[in-house]
C-alpha cells in the first residue's frame, strides 16, 4: 500500500515538475509578446506623438497587463512627479520585476537596458533604436513559440520517464 | 516656487550641490552653466557664484567649474531623457521645462544651405531662467487697465528680465477671474514658449485664471487665428511680439473685437515705437494702454503707463 502511494507521489511530482517547466516556457513567450507590444507602442508614441518617455510611461499604465502596468506607474510617479532620473528608474524597476520571471538574461538586459538606447535628437532615429530592441525580442518570441510544442512534448516525456526510473530504482 | 522645484531641474546625483541655491528659490532669477566656466547664479539682480560644495560665494576664484559631461547630463535630464521631443525647441535655442522655467541653449549651430539652423550640437551653455508666478504683481496696474468696466488692450514693454511675462500672467489671471473693476472674461493665451501658463501634459502649471484657454507651444500668428475662430475669446494674450507678422495677426484679432494683451522687448515706449513694425500701433490705436516696466522702478517695477495716444497716465 505504502509502495503504491509512493509510486503515485513520485510520478505526480515528476509530471508536475515537467508541467511547471512547460508553463514557464509559455509564460516566457507571454512576457516576450507583452514586451514587444510595449516597445511597438513606444515607437508609435515617439514617432507620431513626440511624447516624452515619462508621458509614454503614463500611457503604458493602461496596458492590459497588471504587473507591467504597476511598473510603469511607479516609474512615471518617480520620474515625472519627483523628477528622478528615468534611466536608473527604468533599469532598477524592470530588473527587480524580471528577477522572479522566467525570462532569459539577454532578454531582460535588452528590455531593462532600454535607456542605453536613448539620446537621439530626432524622433525617427529614436523610434528606430527602440525598434531594434523590439525586433530582437520579437525574434526570440517567434523562436520560442516554434520550439515550444516540441519542447513541451520532450519535457513531458522526460518527466514521465524520470518518474518511472526513480520508481524502479527506489523499488 | 519651492526649493523642490529648483532641485528637480538637476539629476538626482548632483542635487546636493544645488541645495543652497534652491534655498534662494524666491529670489533666484537665473542659473548659468557654461562648460569649463564658473557656476553663476543671478539672485535678486545680483550675480553670485557657486563653489564645489554648493555654497553661494561672491568670489569668482572660489567658484566650481562646470564639467561638459555633467552639462550634457543636465540637458538630458531637463529634456526628460527624451531629446527628440525637444528637437524643435533646441533648434530655436531654448526649451521650456516643467514649471514654466525657460532654458536658453547655445553651442554649435548646424545650418542648411539657406543659412537656417536645422539643429544644434555641442550644447555647452545653458541659461536656466526661473519662472516666478507672483500673484498680485498686477494689482497696482489693474485699475488702469479698465475703462467703464471693460478691459483695455495693453502692451507691456520692458528689457529682457524686466518682469513682462510675470506681469502678463497676473493680468491674465485677474481679468479672467474678474476684479473689482470688471467681471471675468474669456481669455485665450497663445503660449508659444510655454512660459505664461507653464503647461505640462497640456495642463497649466501656473494659475492663469478660471476663464482662460491655453494653446501651448503654437506659433503666435497661427495660434491667434486659430483661437479667434475656435474659442471666441474676449481677450487674447501673447508674449514677446517680434515682427510684422505678429502685428498683422494682432490687427486681425483687434478687428474681431478681441482685447489684446501682449508684451514686447524695449527700454521705453519711444524705443518700441521706433521699431518699424510698431510705428502704426499708435495711429491705429491698436493698444489702449502701454505699460513700461523696469526692475529698478520701485514697486512692481512699473516705470510708466501711457494711453492710446502715447500720453502718460502715470510716469515715475
Amino acid at each position: 500500500m505504502y509502495k503504491a502511494i509512493g509510486i503515485i507521489c513520485i510520478l505526480t511530482g515528476c509530471v508536475g515538475w515537467g508541467n511547471r517547466k512547460i508553463a514557464q516556457e509559455r509564460e516566457r513567450i507571454g512576457h516576450l509578446r507583452v514586451m514587444c507590444r510595449i516597445l511597438e507602442r513606444m515607437q508609435a508614441e515617439i514617432g507620431y506623438g513626440k511624447h516624452t518617455l515619462p508621458e509614454i510611461c503614463l500611457m503604458l499604465t493602461e496596458i492590459n497587463n497588471e504587473c507591467y502596468r504597476k511598473c510603469f506607474r511607479r516609474i512615471y510617479e518617480a520620474a515625472a512627479e519627483s523628477g528622478s532620473g528615468l534611466p536608473e528608474l527604468w533599469r532598477s524597476e524592470f530588473l527587480a520585476f524580471f528577477a522572479d520571471q522566467p525570462i532569459q538574461e539577454e532578454e531582460r538586459e535588452v528590455f531593462a537596458g532600454l535607456p542605453d538606447r536613448l539620446g537621439f535628437q530626432e524622433e525617427t532615429g529614436q523610434a528606430g533604436s527602440i525598434g531594434q530592441a523590439e525586433a530582437f525580442l520579437s525574434r526570440r518570441a517567434v523562436l520560442a513559440e516554434e520550439s515550444c510544442e516540441n519542447r513541451s512534448k520532450m519535457i513531458r516525456s522526460v518527466s514521465i520517464l524520470t518518474g518511472l526510473l526513480l520508481t524502479i530504482w527506489l523499488l | 516656487m519651492c526649493e523642490e522645484e529648483i532641485l528637480r531641474l538637476f539629476p538626482e546625483r548632483i542635487r546636493g550641490r544645488w541645495q543652497e541655491v534652491a534655498g534662494q528659490a524666491e529670489k533666484l532669477q537665473e542659473i548659468r552653466l557654461r562648460a569649463g566656466k564658473p557656476l553663476t547664479i543671478l539672485v535678486d539682480g545680483k550675480e553670485w557664484f557657486v563653489d564645489a560644495r554648493g555654497r553661494i560665494v561672491d568670489r569668482q576664484e572660489a567658484a566650481a567649474r562646470q564639467e561638459s559631461a555633467e552639462l550634457e547630463e543636465i540637458l538630458k535630464h531637463l529634456c526628460q531623457y527624451s531629446i527628440y521631443a525637444f528637437a524643435d525647441e533646441i533648434r530655436q535655442g531654448f526649451l521650456t521645462v516643467q514649471g514654466g522655467h525657460r532654458v536658453g541653449l547655445a553651442g554649435q549651430a548646424l545650418l542648411n544651405g539657406e543659412d537656417r539652423i536645422v539643429n544644434m550640437k555641442y550644447i555647452r551653455y545653458l541659461n536656466i531662467r526661473i519662472s516666478h508666478q507672483v500673484r498680485g504683481a498686477a494689482d497696482p496696474l489693474i485699475p488702469l487697465l479698465y475703462e467703464s468696466g471693460r478691459v483695455m488692450s495693453t502692451l507691456l514693454i520692458s528689457p529682457p528680465g524686466g518682469g513682462k511675462t510675470t506681469m502678463l500672467r497676473d493680468i491674465i489671471r485677474q481679468i479672467s477671474n474678474g476684479t473689482a473693476y470688471g467681471r471675468g472674461i474669456n481669455v485665450s493665451v497663445v503660449d508659444e514658449r510655454s512660459e505664461i501658463a507653464g503647461s505640462y501634459l497640456g495642463i497649466a502649471q501656473n494659475d492663469v485664471g478660471i476663464r482662460t484657454d491655453v494653446l501651448d507651444g503654437c506659433p503666435k500668428v497661427e495660434g491667434m487665428m486659430r483661437l479667434i475662430r475656435t474659442m471666441s475669446p474676449q481677450a487674447l494674450a501673447v508674449d514677446e511680439l517680434g515682427g510684422i507678422e505678429d502685428l498683422r495677426a494682432l490687427r486681425m484679432a483687434n478687428g474681431c473685437g478681441c482685447k489684446l494683451l501682449a508684451t514686447i522687448h524695449g527700454g521705453s515706449l519711444e524705443e518700441v515705437l521706433h521699431k518699424n513694425y510698431m510705428r502704426c500701433s499708435i495711429e491705429e490705436e491698436l493698444f489702449e494702454r502701454y505699460v513700461v516696466l523696469d526692475r529698478g522702478a520701485g514697486a512692481w517695477g512699473i516705470a510708466g503707463v501711457y494711453d492710446r495716444e502715447g500720453k502718460p497716465c502715470i510716469k515715475r
